[in-house]
């Protein structure tokens, strides 16, 4: 049975905290629940960014999912 | 007075032709930062490596698209440039723009960015270049508000759907692009502003075969409009393209010498399917592949037939991974009626973002999935019966391969059996 929204949410969070790699990809989220639809999921990190809880990274081409405390931000990175 | 020393740049400035270079010489007059682009891009092309560092975290609120983060990875040498942020504006449909709407946009941008535009981008977005993260939120609010305009797609989002001029002014399109563009952009709102996908999704909509949003190049969905019925032909018209009354393809034909019906036309149609008898110009529809290029040499002679509607193609892309990709034809017609407020071509689109999100790898463009797992496997999930026009060169391909269904009693054999009797 898939799991709930809540559920869902603790499930991503502890992957975005435990993963080795800082930042993911959606389909690294896939993994949270093989019954929840990926478009389930998919809604629910986007609400955990709208919430606060989780942030995008861009390259502008590709979007990656991660930790306000684990993401790369450029612009609080030391400088040359 | 120039900032920095740029010998390169300014050669850039010689030649016939229009140059950016001063372009933004004179932006700089009143953007000092326009400077620190050029002694940027000086330096990169003594050192032949980009001093842009891409991506980040910036956006504006509820909003994980439309906004692509710029960086200078020599801050202190070019501050103007520090931040240079790209903002992606949606662009209304066939791209009908006020020149009220573009001094708006202009203003706007002088006010919040560098005033440096890109019209149009490759996806179709009206691209602002250059600002400060600082200035993305007023920048927002401003274009919503006043301007009541949106930001595009960027990232692993829906982007911005692209449409050509259609229906609106052009004689040859076979549905209303721009209805089916805007339609799908309002009602696909959350996937172009928030990610959704494992990579980017293109949307793009040519009127005909001429395809002038080159969707068959740059699209994961292009719907290029075509006709069922024959090519419809004013025989008059033809006479009068053969006695040099009308100018052939718009008078855009090299007038090196007189226009000859057979040469120019006849002989140049990719399937032969054309000739003229008793003086009459006859076309074999069945072999005919809408290549528009009769249409375009004599517009006034040939038009599309009337049941239009459009080919659904899939697949194509840049050439990041495994080289350019031309998208491949998928479903040859569909009905194209804001009726059925597009419905069908919604159930088809899901239908392949259900497959491709759960099947395509990360970064990996519905294309390259589809080659990766092979057309067969892409058409049963899309419930389309093979045909003809799937296989590359079908009268030569020697395999045949049939599923368990399409065999009467299947596959199940004994194989001890079937070696007792066939054992050499
Ligand atoms: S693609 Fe066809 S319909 Fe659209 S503008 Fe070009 S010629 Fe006209
Ligand atoms: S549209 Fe192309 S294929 Fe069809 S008759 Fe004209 S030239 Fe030939």
């Amino acid at each position: 049975m898939a799991l709930s929204v809540d559920e869902l949410k603790a499930a991503i969070i502890e992957k975005a905290t435990k993963a080795p790699k800082p930042q993911l990809y959606i389909k690294d989220f896939y993994a949270c629940d093989a019954d929840s639809k990926p478009r389930v999921i998919k809604n629910v990190a986007n609400d955990l960014v709208k919430e606060g809880k989780l942030m995008f990274w861009s390259s502008g081409s590709t979007t990656m999912y991660a930790l306000p405390s684990r993401i790369k931000n450029e612009e609080t990175r030391p400088q040359d | 007075m120039p900032k920095h020393d740029t010998p390169l740049m300014d050669e850039l400035e010689k030649g016939p032709w229009p140059s950016f270079v001063t372009d933004l010489k004179r932006q700089a007059e009143t953007k000092p930062e326009c400077w620190d682009i050029l002694g940027q891009m000086e330096l990169s092309f003594k050192d032949r490596i980009t001093h842009w560092k891409h991506g980040g975290i910036v956006g504006v609120f509820g909003y994980g698209g439309g906004i692509v983060g710029r960086y200078s990875d020599s801050p202190k040498q070019f501050p103007g440039v520090a931040h240079f942020h790209t903002v992606r504006l949606n662009q209304p449909s066939s791209k009908f723009y006020s020149s009220a709407k573009l001094r708006d946009i202009c203003n706007l941008w002088e006010k919040y960015g560098s005033g440096m535009t890109n019209m149009h981008g490759s996806t179709g977005d009206l691209v602002l270049l250059g600002t400060r993260t600082e200035n993305l939120e007023p920048l927002f609010y401003d274009l919503t508000h006043d301007l009541k305009q949106d930001l595009g797609g960027s990232g692993s989002n829906l982007r911005t759907p692209a449409c050509c001029i259609g229906s609106a002014r052009c004689e040859w399109s076979c549905y209303d692009t721009a209805s089916i563009c805007h339609h799908l952009t309002m009602h696909y709102q959350d996937e172009i502003h928030r990610p959704a996908f494992p990579y980017k999704f293109k949307f793009k909509f040519s009127g005909c075969p001429n395809d002038c949003v080159a969707s068959i190049a740059r699209s994961d969905f292009a719907l290029i409009g075509t006709w069922k019925d024959d090519i419809r032909i004013d025989q008059d018209a033809v006479q009068g393209y053969i006695k040099g009354d009308y100018k052939p393809n718009g008078g855009a034909r090299a007038k090196s010498k007189p226009f000859d019906i057979d040469e120019d036309v006849l002989a140049l149609c990719p399937t032969a399917c054309m000739r003229m008898k008793d003086n009459k110009l006859q076309i074999d529809n069945k072999n005919c592949t809408r290549c528009m290029f009769c249409l375009n040499m004599m517009p006034r002679a040939l038009r599309p037939g009337v049941i239009k509607g459009a080919s659904i193609l899939c697949g194509a892309k840049a050439p990041i991974l495994d080289g350019a990709q031309l998208a491949t034809l998928i479903i040859p017609f569909v009905e194209v009626t804001a009726d059925n407020e597009y419905e069908n071509i919604i159930e088809v689109i899901e239908s392949i973002w259900d497959w491709w999100m759960e099947a395509g790898k990360n970064r990996e463009r519905l294309g390259e999935t589809m080659q990766r797992l092979g057309l067969p496997t892409f058409l049963k999930v899309m419930d389309v019966t093979p045909i003809p026009q799937h296989i590359k060169i079908p009268r030569e391909n020697p395999y045949v391969f049939w599923t368990d269904e399409e065999v009467p009693g299947g596959f199940e054999r004994d194989i001890r059996e079937f070696r007792k009797k066939h054992a050499q």
